[in-house]
């Protein structure tokens, strides 16, 4: 029985007859290892970027989001199955809150657009703007209950955390996340809500995708964007339309987001101001929606709502729920199956191209395997005179076996190594070319704190299931040459031509 | 020691068959020293490979050392090999890739002894043969002769009882041939292991004790040489080893 050490060496030996060979077999393995390897690494990383980057919490939790379609963001269902539409109404809302596990429900209003003079400094009030009516049993949950119940004469606001918890320095163009005790001194605060200012909506800031910064935007910009906002001002009566809704706010509490909820009654009362108050100024009159579409009547009369929210009890599962409200025809969208049918898209996604990875890195180790068996064949071959020496020295078949499986395995496993190594590497600078295209593309400051430092992730038990693999491979790939070679006939091994 | 009952070997090759050994039959006690000769295609090799177990024989048993080399299986005779047997082959058959040391100790590689013990080994046996200096040379960095003593030396590391050698001769000069068979004899002569050779030189066969002929597959009963050995001049060329015991023997036989 040969020692295992004297094996391998003799194995090394062996495959120094045919290094050329060698060295592609290991390559070709290496090749086949690195792309799935490469792939494997890469996967979860870019999974938990778009995941990172691609949603944002807007759904609160045990809400359900209903409108009036079936067809919203996570439905599966086409529209084309519904028979008639439908909208909401205080009537229906009421009957919502009759079911057991429904604490509240209210029209989602929206105010637009809605300016909070405090924020006004922020890059982020760029895309603040809106305000939305909320059930007061929402607000409660975001609220400090005594800040709360001290509004008196003012509007309860809460605000999305996005606005005040990331802190913008201008001089190094940085964000950075707000001292803890700052971002708590805006409970309470008393800030000024104006609605209707669609100039109050003008940006301060401009986001430079070269520089990947934001700019504070120059005069001329700024005037710029004004006659931008007047050119569509122009389809109405000034002296109406600039008339302003100022209202006191105080904020309570952060909710997800970049929203500002308020209470519901509130913001009915400004969405009609908001609404007579345009009727008023529309200098041509606008030509009303055709009433009916195929699916009955389109636009919302008095009355009735698109969209609305319904707060569940804390803690109830939401799922038979949703599930009535799709049977009765709407649509109903809880943030986990929002955020579970995005995780399935981006997961379907990432399955392909773990596919078309894993098939690809597939054909390149068949092809290694070709190529190991041919290197095992010719050194057998190149051989054969040693193990005709081997065998009347003393070596059994099953030596010559072993020490033939020894050397392909050896190759399989340098290979493997070689491509785990070079499917790192890989995998690090491709994280980098990602994350560098990126960060050019986005611009919302948060996402940018949240764009991981690296993509790369190494499974372990990959990896030991992957020199597993290729060693079993190799293994295969080895056996017919190495019976071969143990099968060789010392007497016409030993003879001389 | 060796004993051959019978043993025929027949070669099939397209309907024609060859017979290389007919009804052979041989008693060889331990301790000899016999010389084969015959003509080409008689069926020395064939005898030899059927002693060593590499080749069946198609009739008759082989008795080696008290083993029927018929009822040993692939592990059994492959051990028998690397313990009883001693291989000296007419073209040295030593690897390139490794150094006389490492072609000395081969064979107890596949006994599995460690590679300190192998190389004490190896290192003790070529100081013996006067190769000492050799020890780290590659093959194709030895002369024939020192090649062939290399080889001995591999065939001997094991303690075999019995060395087989083909035309161990046949490759070398007629002096170095001569030392070679002086080397055999004093191997013999010193350890009591059997020695079977062929040889073509009617000279060199008179190293050793008896000569057995063989004909077309047939053999004949053995005789002692017909010549006496000759007396070995010193080689300047290549054997620098003047002083080895190989040296301090040659003049005695
Ligand atoms: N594998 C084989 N297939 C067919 N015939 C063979 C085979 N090996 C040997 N022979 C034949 O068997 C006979 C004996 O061969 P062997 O090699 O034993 O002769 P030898 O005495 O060693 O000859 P030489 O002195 O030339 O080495 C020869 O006639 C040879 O042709
Ligand atoms: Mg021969």
């Amino acid at each position: 029985m040969i020692r295992r050490r004297d094996q391998i060496r003799l194995s090394v030996r062996k495959i120094g007859l045919r290094r050329k060979r060698a060295v592609f077999s290991i390559i070709s393995v290496a090749l086949g290892i690195l792309v799935v390897v490469t792939v494997n690494s890469l996967v979860s990383g870019i999974r938990d970027l778009v995941i990172r980057t691609g949603f944002t919490e807007e759904i609160d939790k045990d809400v359900i989001r209903v409108t009036h379609t079936p067809r919203h963001y996570g439905d599966e269902e086409s529209s084309s199955s519904r028979k008639r539409a439908q909208f909401l109404s205080d009537e229906l809302l009421a009957e919502f809150c009759e079911w057991k596990e429904v604490e509240a429900a209210a029209p989602e209003i929206r105010i637009q657009p809605v300016n909070v003079e405090a924020l006004a400094e922020s890059p982020r009030a760029a895309s603040h703007d809106y305000a939305m009516g909320a059930p007061e049993a929402l607000i409660c949950r975001y609220a400090d209950a005594r800040e709360l119940a001290a509004c008196e004469g003012v509007i309860p606001l809460v605000l999305g955390e996005r606005f005040v918890k990331l802190r913008y320095h201008e001089r190094t163009s940085k964000f950075e996340l707000e001292d803890p005790a700052r971002v708590q001194s805006w409970i309470g605060r008393d800030v000024t809500l104006r609605v209707g200012d669609p100039m109050g909506q003008l940006e301060r800031f401009r986001y430079d995708y070269d520089k990947k910064q934001w700019l504070r935007l120059s005069e001329e910009e700024i005037a710029q964007r004004r006659k931008h906002i007047e050119s569509y001002e122009g389809e109405f009566d000034k002296m109406i339309h600039n008339r302003l809704l100022t209202l006191k706010g105080r904020v309570v509490g952060f909710c997800p987001g970049t929203r500002l909820l308020m209470p519901e009654e509130p913001a009915r009362l400004c969405a009609k101001w908001l609404k007579q108050r345009n009727d008023l100024a529309r200098l041509r009159p606008v030509e009303p929606p055709a009433e009916y579409g195929p699916h009955g009547r389109r636009a919302p009369r008095e009355g009735e709502f698109t969209r609305a929210t319904v707060l569940l009890k804390a803690g109830t599962n939401p799922e038979p729920v949703v599930k009535r409200l799709k049977e009765m025809g709407f649509g109903a969208t809880t943030r986990q199956n929002a955020f579970e049918s995005f995780l399935k898209e981006v997961d379907t996604a990432m399955k392909i191209v773990k596919r078309i990875g894993y098939a690809f890195g597939g054909v390149l180790l068949l092809l290694a395997c070709g190529l190991l068996w041919s290197t095992t064949s010719r050194i057998v071959s190149d051989s054969r005179a040693d193990i005709g020496l081997f065998r009347a020295l003393g070596a059994t078949k099953g030596d010559v076996r072993r020490l033939f499986l020894t050397e392909t395995v050896f190759l399989g496993a340098l290979g493997t190594l070689v491509g785990i190594f070079l499917g790192w590497t890989a995998a690090y600078w491709i994280s980098r070319l990602v994350l560098h295209i990126a960060a050019g593309e986005i611009s919302d400051p948060e996402e940018m704190l949240m764009i991981p430092r690296s993509l790369f992730s190494v499974d372990w038990t990959r990896c030991a299931l992957l020199l597993a693999g290729a060693a079993a491979v190799s293994l295969l790939a080895g056996l017919w040459p190495a019976n071969r070679a143990a099968n060789v006939d010392p007497v016409k091994a030993l003879k001389r031509e | 020691m060796i004993r051959l009952d019978n043993v025929s070997v027949t070669y099939r090759l397209k309907g024609e068959s060859v017979e290389a050994l007919r009804n052979a039959s041989l008693a060889l006690d331990g301790g000899s020293f016999v010389a084969i000769m015959g003509p080409s295609g008689s069926g020395k090799t064939t005898l030899i490979q059927v002693i060593a177990g590499l080749l069946t024989p198609t009739a008759g048993n082989v008795i080696v050392s008290g083993q029927n080399l018929r009822q040993l299986d692939d592990r059994a005779i492959s051990e028998f090999r690397n313990r009883t047997i001693g291989f000296v082959f007419q073209f040295f058959n030593l690897p390139s890739y490794y150094t006389a040391l490492d072609n000395v100790a081969l064979p107890l590689v596949f006994a599995g002894v460690s590679e300190t013990e192998r190389r004490e080994r190896a290192r003790a046996l070529l100081d013996e043969f006067g190769l000492g200096d050799r020890a780290i040379h590659k093959p194709e960095q030895l002369s024939g002769g020192e090649a062939q003593r290399v080889a001995i030396a591999r065939a001997l590391i094991n303690n075999p009882k019995i060395i087989l050698a083909d035309e161990p001769t046949g490759n070398l000069d007629r002096d170095t041939g001569f030392r070679v068979m002086a080397l055999l004899q004093r191997i013999n002569r010193e350890r009591n292991v059997t020695v079977l050779l062929v040889t073509h030189d009617e000279k060199a066969a008179a190293f050793a004790d008896r000569v057995l002929r063989i004909e077309k597959g047939a053999l004949a009963a053995s005789l002692p040489p017909p010549l006496s050995p000759p007396t070995i001049p010193v080689n300047q060329r290549n054997d620098r080893s003047s002083d080895s015991p190989v040296d301090l023997q040659e003049r005695v036989s």
